[in-house]
């Protein structure tokens, strides 16, 4: 019996690769500003919270395909030890992941074995998972998730809930335990998608991010904050550190937390007062506050080796940004300090204003 | 009834000076449950068979289809019929606020809760009820003399000994406390064979060393400390010795008169009786000299608004309304052992301990932590081990699903002793005395399917 569920996964294998790489025709969406308002990452997200209350679970068809085949392979196996059997059988598709990306910024949290997800971006901009395990069942899991996950856009990524575990008729076979390492290994991964394009929107090309290096990155925090600006009203934090290549943190405030950051004028180096300057003159803005918050990241692998300058919070008021999205805005700066950029400028923290929202 | 007559030997609150005949018609009740066959064990019917009636929770399916087997005792034990219906009893016949009431209620709740002390304290041996202090659990009793006794005793270059296999709850109170007074905690490793170091105790032990902490009984290691001589050296250069009886208060006599311990902590839910309650054993003139732990009601003497005055122990130590039905549970659970006799318990445990590790032994590529067994080196009815190549929480999961084997798997509160040994997680068996034989047979046939399923998937 084990052999025949082994071949019918098997056979379910060779007929539908899941490795088909999609056009990323989907990231359009993040500069348009009522459909970020919209955007499904926090309903997500709180519906995971939520996932365990006594709200429906997530139909089947909201799954990725590979997800949805998964399920309906899970549930066409009825006998519980040919389940396992299946699921060790994901498990054993997983190659080991190479020891440098068994990372503590990797690490699944909540499980009772140790659990490494690693993720960055293909030719292709989609998001590739790895993951590790040394429970077997766990690997399991994770190889379910790596499969079912791998490649897929990441809107699609971040839609899925927990709730199809239930399907898979393992829920009751699992602890409460296991069950919360499988959560948390699934926001592990939907945390690194989204931070993989964020950040590679920001590089304008491909980018490895497999791990999250900076100290300074907490938790992804995804709130709706609604206000005056019309548009855009999350804030997402999201940094990575790659082995060669531009490492770019960037943070995008929309929300009017943005609390004081005093006007420093005074006490800037050369390239603070090089992106005053430029900001000065291109954008002629009624408020500009530029201030070096690089000693924040010192020790901060991207940090050495450069001296200093790397990290400043800009707030800028200005009438340039009238109609234009939150997005677009940035990408104005970041237009205008391209050249600083390119020569060791690591993270703006950008508040951009028009003189009506103030 | 000729068999029974022996026993009551054990139950010594049976005196003409108790009071209390529902004491006498509890016991009677309690023997009429455990004792339908004969107590005597013979060969075919082990006290495991007899008692099992008396555990309800035994006797029963999970996942539908598997006999449970519950191996999880170390964790918690499973409570008797007589316990349950104390508890039931106390709810709806008298329950009442204790210590301070005139009406009838709580005269009688008063009576079965101070009834409940005398009981822990004659079940451990104590020279008075009054050096038994009720607790949350162990855990709060092990924390009431760290704050209490550790506050005002220790004091900066002091040293306090526990060993790298003590429990967290053992631990941790001793870090909080040791940092706000200064004091050093030394760790007594574990000697060749896997158990502490008696031999590197003694040369800890130093007048610096003001008070040992350690456990009877390992929760992970199996192993059995000679308290008695531990205690002997301790006081010899001063020091004064905390018990963690956890392990050993449910499954052997203890004698804290014969160990001569300061202090020694137990849980009622590890011996029968229900969450909730657990208690400190404190000799009296240590507990006269300690300040309060909690304040509030029951605790005090007279009150004023800018100062109060306290109460003698064991009600310094008792703030608020304390776990009444619990107390008089844990109460029933002292009858319900002491009616089969706690040298009976402990001589067939041994037995089981030994069935359990030799036949575990047998598991191809198996690790048991602890001592090896022998002539002179006893282990507890308790085994935690790992197979090599497979972790144990795939091991304890498959257990539970597919053979209904209740195990468990982790740290087993005590990380410290993990990370000694170099491993992460360990899977833990461990037994009571209504465990039998075939619970042991049917962990073993599961585990050694277990391990093959596993083997496979290399």
């Amino acid at each position: 019996m084990a052999s025949s569920s082994i071949s019918s996964c098997l056979r379910l294998f060779t007929t539908r690769s899941f490795l088909s790489p999609k056009p990323r025709k989907n990231l359009s969406f993040f500069y348009k500003p009522t459909s970020f308002a919209k955007n499904p990452l926090s309903k997500s997200l709180v519906a995971v919270s939520s996932s365990t209350s006594t709200s429906p679970i997530q139909p089947v068809e909201d799954l990725p395909p590979k997800l949805q085949e998964i399920v309906q392979l899970f549930q066409s196996v009825q006998e519980p030890k040919a389940k396992y059997e299946q699921l060790l059988f994901y498990g054993k598709s997983l190659k080991p992941l190479d020891t440098r990306f068994k990372t503590r910024e990797n690490k699944v949290e909540g499980c009772v074995s140790q659990v490494w997800v690693r993720a960055y971006l293909d030719d292709q901009k989609n998001v590739v998972y790895e993951a590790d395990s040394d429970s077997v069942l766990t690997k399991g899991l994770a190889a379910l998730l790596v499969q079912g996950l791998s490649n897929r856009p990441v809107e699609e990524i971040v839609k899925v809930t927990p709730d199809f575990v239930v399907l898979l008729g393992l829920q009751q076979s699992l602890t409460p335990s296991r069950n919360n390492g499988f959560l948390n290994m699934l926001k592990l991964m939907q945390k690194k998608a989204v931070e993989l394009v964020f950040e590679s929107e920001k590089a304008g090309g491909s980018v490895e991010g497999s791990n999250l290096g900076s100290k300074n990155s907490k938790n992804l925090t995804l709130e709706r904050k609604g206000d005056g600006v019309g548009g855009l009203e999350s804030k997402v934090e999201s940094s990575s550190q790659v082995g060669s290549g531009k490492n770019l943190t960037l943070e995008m405030e929309g929300d009017s937390g943005a609390g004081d950051n005093g006007s420093n004028s005074g006490g800037l180096g050369s390239r603070g007062m090089r992106i005053r300057d430029k900001l000065e003159k291109e954008l002629r803005p009624v408020v500009l506050e530029v201030e070096d918050i690089s000693y924040q990241h010192a020790g901060h692998a991207g940090v050495r080796g450069s001296d200093g300058e790397t990290h400043f919070n800009v707030k800028i008021v200005s009438k340039e940004f009238e109609g234009k999205s939150l997005v677009k805005r940035h990408r104005l700066i970041y237009d205008l300090l391209q050249e600083e950029l390119q020569n060791g400028l690591h993270a703006l923290s950008i508040v951009a204003r028009t003189p009506s929202e103030v | 009834m000729e068999a029974v007559v022996p026993k009551l030997a054990s139950f010594n609150l049976l005196n003409p000076k108790s009071k209390s005949k529902s004491a006498i018609r509890r016991f009677s009740s309690a023997l009429c449950v455990s004792s339908s066959p004969s107590v005597t064990s013979t060969d075919s019917v082990s006290l495991g068979h007899i008692t099992r009636p008396d555990f309800p929770i035994l006797h029963q399916e999970v996942y539908g289809s598997k006999k449970l087997v519950y191996l999880d005792n170390a964790a918690t034990s499973q409570k008797p019929i007589a316990v349950l219906k104390a508890l039931q009893n106390y709810y709806e016949a008298y329950n009442s606020n204790v210590h301070r009431g005139i009406h009838f209620l709580s005269a009688k709740a008063t009576d079965e809760y101070e009834l409940a002390r005398k009981k822990v304290a004659a079940f451990i041996n104590a020279s008075d009820s009054g050096e038994i202090v009720f607790t949350k659990n162990a855990t709060e009793a092990i924390n009431l003399v760290a704050y209490s006794w550790g506050l005002s005793n220790l004091k900066s270059g002091d040293e306090v000994i526990l060993t790298v296999a003590e429990h967290h709850s053992a631990i941790v109170p001793w870090q909080l406390v040791a940092q706000k007074t200064g004091a050093n905690l030394k760790f007594l490793n574990l000697n060749d064979d896997e158990s502490p170091d008696l031999d590197k105790l003694k040369e800890m032990l130093s007048r610096k060393t003001k008070l040992v902490v350690i456990h009877h009984i390992s929760n992970m290691l199996a192993s059995i400390l000679p308290i008695e001589e531990i205690v002997h050296w301790s006081h010899d250069v001063g020091a004064k010795v905390l018990v963690d009886a956890c392990q050993s208060v449910p499954h052997m006599v203890v004698d804290v008169q014969g160990l001569d311990a300061d202090f020694l902590v137990a849980s009622s839910h590890k011996m029968c009786g229900p969450t909730g309650i657990g208690f400190l054993f404190g000799k009296s003139d240590l507990l006269s000299a300690m300040p309060p732990f909690l304040g509030g009601g029951e605790m005090i003497s007279d009150v004023f608004l800018d100062h109060s005055t306290f109460a003698d122990p064991p009600s310094r130590f008792e703030a608020g309304t304390p776990a009444i039905g619990e107390a008089i549970g844990l109460g029933a659970a002292i009858d319900y052992l002491s009616t089969i006799g706690m040298q009976k318990i402990h001589a067939y445990e041994m037995e089981l301990a030994k069935y359990l590790y030799e036949n575990l032994l047998s598991i191809p590529n198996i690790r048991i932590y602890g001592p090896k067994p022998s002539e002179h080196v006893q282990r507890a009815a308790l085994c935690s081990f790992n197979v090599e190549n497979i972790h144990p929480t795939d091991i304890a999961t498959l257990l539970d699903q597919q053979y209904g084997v209740a195990t468990r798997s982790g740290h087993h509160c005590a990380q410290p002793l993990h990370r000694y040994l170099g491993v992460n997680a360990s899977a833990r068996a461990s037994l009571h005395f209504y465990n039998t034989k075939e619970d042991v047979d049917e962990f073993i046939h599961a585990l050694n399917e277990t391990v093959s399923f596993f083997n496979v998937f290399k």
